[in-house]
């Protein structure tokens, strides 16, 4: 095979993937469309409009059609995915600072926080649901979930941390100490600033894989659903096409998630470009 | 003049290798020292154990009389200046600058305008002005150099270690560096000990160098005294500037590979093994029928190649016994000469130009 047949398979394969990666994404977001509240959640389209998001928000009058059963689920959902982001971020950075300098049974330890995001959520769920039913502890979303969504997210956050730890040139803090300031301070004013980049992405990662995490809540989150858990509930007794609004919604807050994500990380490269500029000029 | 920096019986191992093998040595206030040593030879562990980012495993360090060797490295009032400068790529050249004054554990300068004033007269002192409000990306190497030395002076270090402060910069830059480095130190009246690799560096630099040979200071003395008589081969090996012969002595002879040298009148220097030293630039090359006089030795070797630097050529011979041997001409004594393509001459030196160790 030539080199332009190479190039030519190679493109129809990525093309493929595209359209297996966005195009059930597409179809949500087409069929979100429908009218309603007689149109289903099959093609073909009846009529365009907007009926389902303002369904979403209760703006419709009423009908046969349960609203969606989420607001609250929304909130804990957030509530929970907010505190798993800020304690996996802080044990992910305090984690892989303390890898950097080989200690005895650094190798274990690494692999029994790895371990976190290895074993299947399911077993895990059901573990943790037969431990509190054993020690009777009461289930829920803020208790025996937060800790399985912190477990889970934990050795993402610190793979994160130990890849930007690894290209940190350590002399920069050695540079500091020697002009006479504490290790403490060092980390504030030099090692933090420098690692913002990739703790952005440890919050980024421990946020969105909590945010939509299933089968480990699914047993540990006791009565109160989280969103995930709510949306599959509506399923057993009838799809509608509002749930296809709320998932372009929330796909929506996820690009809105990452904008700032990208936004915030661009504000810092710019901001030494622009001293930069002000020199030349 | 009062000892600043004094290492007794320092040691350190990494493993199986033995880094620092007994360091002693006192260092002068307001003085110029250079370090130089081989790669591998222990010198930027020597700087990192007395900076206090290593631990030694044994031996003592004095810094003004004070016991050191427990004190965290941010209370130990040393500067360090690092090869790849290590600068914060988050602050601008003021920033950095000013970083130290701003952040240090004891005595932070708080105030705005005192801050200001120090950092505007440092940098005026390193001739960096101009480029203040900079990123530290978006300056040259040599200016980079300029700002991680005005960090560390600003603090007013008692005391400033420089890790091969110039090996990142061109040789150009380099150069005028290495003068620019002397006067700095010398307005500011600290101790500066300066690590380096290159031979001539150190002895253009040094008040006094000390030379590092496998984890132990080899010699300590002058800029002249090291490059005349280095106190071991091992020292004149690293110099790069003398043809080293090893073998025994017999009677008032060296009995070396190539043949037996008559020794001059001076006593051999105590070394660990034998050899024969003779300098590049003290051995005259001849045809091989041209007569010897008296006071000279002889041997004879086929001519490999040279190399023109600008103001010397060396040419380079190979003995009998496969050695090489160099002989560095320099242009301003005579045009350089041409040789045959392995033609045998005559290599002559004088008996007293040579340095024995037994």
């Amino acid at each position: 095979m030539n080199a332009s047949g190479i190039k030519t398979g190679l493109g129809a394969y990525t093309a493929l993937f595209l359209v297996f990666l966005y195009g059930p994404l597409v179809v949500l977001a087409i069929l979100s469309f429908q009218t309603g509240p007689e149109g289903g959640p099959q093609f073909p389209i009846i009529e365009w409009s907007t009926y389902w998001y303002k369904h979403l928000f209760g703006l419709t009058p009423p009908s046969r059609i349960a609203p969606l059963p989420i607001e609250q689920a929304l909130v804990r959902s957030l509530g929970l995915a907010v505190m798993t982001m800020i304690v996996s971020t802080v044990l992910g950075v305090t984690a892989a600072q303390a890898f950097r300098r080989k200690f005895r049974g650094s190798g274990v330890v690494f692999y029994l926080i790895v371990l976190g995001m290895m074993v299947p959520g399911v077993l895990v769920g059901l573990g943790m649901a037969l431990v509190a039913n054993t020690l009777g502890i009461d289930r829920h979303w803020w208790s025996t979930a937060f800790v399985l969504h912190v477990v889970y997210t934990f050795p993402f956050a610190f793979l994160v941390m130990l890849a930007i730890f690894n290209r940190f040139d350590p002399s920069m803090e050695e540079a500091s100490w020697s002009l006479g300031v504490t290790p403490a301070r060092t980390f504030r004013k030099v090692t933090f600033p420098l690692i913002f980049p990739g703790v952005l992405s440890a919050m980024l990662f421990a946020f969105t894989l909590s945010y939509d995490e299933f089968s480990r809540t699914l047993f540990a989150s006791g009565r109160d659903l989280t969103l995930p858990l709510a949306i599959y509930g509506t399923f057993s007794v009838e799809v509608h096409p509002n749930v296809f609004a709320f998932g372009v919604l929330t796909t929506l807050f996820s690009f809105a998630l990452l904008g700032t994500y990208a936004a915030l990380m661009m504000l810092s490269v710019r901001r030494a470009k622009r001293i930069a500029i002000q020199e030349e000029a | 003049m009062s000892t600043v920096l004094q290492l007794k019986n320092i040691t350190k191992t990494y493993g199986d290798m033995r880094a620092l093998s007994g360091i002693d040595l006192a260092l002068p206030g307001d003085a110029y020292i250079s370090l130089l040593g081989p790669s591998g030879s222990g010198k930027t562990t020597l700087l990192r154990v007395i900076a206090g980012f290593e631990h030694p495993d044994g031996g003592a360090i004095l810094f003004d009389g004070k016991r050191i060797d427990t004190v965290a490295p941010h209370q130990r009032g040393i500067g360090f200046v690092f090869q790849n400068f290590a600068l914060f790529p988050h602050l601008s050249v003021a920033q950095n600058i000013a970083f130290g004054l701003e952040n240090r554990d004891v005595d932070p300068v708080t105030d705005r305008r005192v801050v200001d004033a120090r950092v505007r007269d440092i940098i005026s002192l390193v001739g960096l002005s101009g480029l203040e409000g900079r990123a530290v990306t978006q300056i040259s190497g040599g200016q980079r150099q300029r700002v991680a030395l005005a960090r560390t002076l600003v603090t007013e270090p008692r005391m400033v270690l420089l890790d091969e402060p110039l090996g990142a910069l061109d040789a150009n830059l380099r150069a005028r560096m290495r003068a620019e480095l002397r006067a700095i130190r010398e307005r500011c009246g600290v101790t500066f000990l300066h690590v380096t690799g290159s031979e001539a560096e150190a002895l253009a630099m040094g008040d006094t160098v000390l030379v590092l040979e496998s984890g132990r200071i080899a010699q300590s003395a002058d800029s002249d005294t090291v490059y005349n008589r280095p106190a071991s081969p091992a020292v004149a090996r690293f110099l790069n500037c003398y043809n080293l012969f090893p073998g025994r002595i017999e009677g008032g002879t060296f009995v070396g590979g190539v043949g037996r040298f008559a020794l001059g009148s001076g006593a051999p220097t105590r070394a660990a093994s034998p050899a024969y030293a003779i300098r590049y630039d003290r051995v005259a090359v001849r045809p091989r029928e041209a007569a010897t006089a008296e006071d000279e030795i002889r041997i004879e070797a086929n001519f490999v190649a040279s190399e023109y630097s600008g103001a010397a050529v060396n040419s380079f011979f190979a003995l009998d016994d496969g050695r090489v041997f160099e002989v560095e001409s320099h242009l301003s004594h005579a045009a350089p000469e041409t040789y045959a393509e392995q033609g045998r001459y005559a290599l002559v030196w004088k008996r007293e130009d040579a340095l024995v160790y037994a």
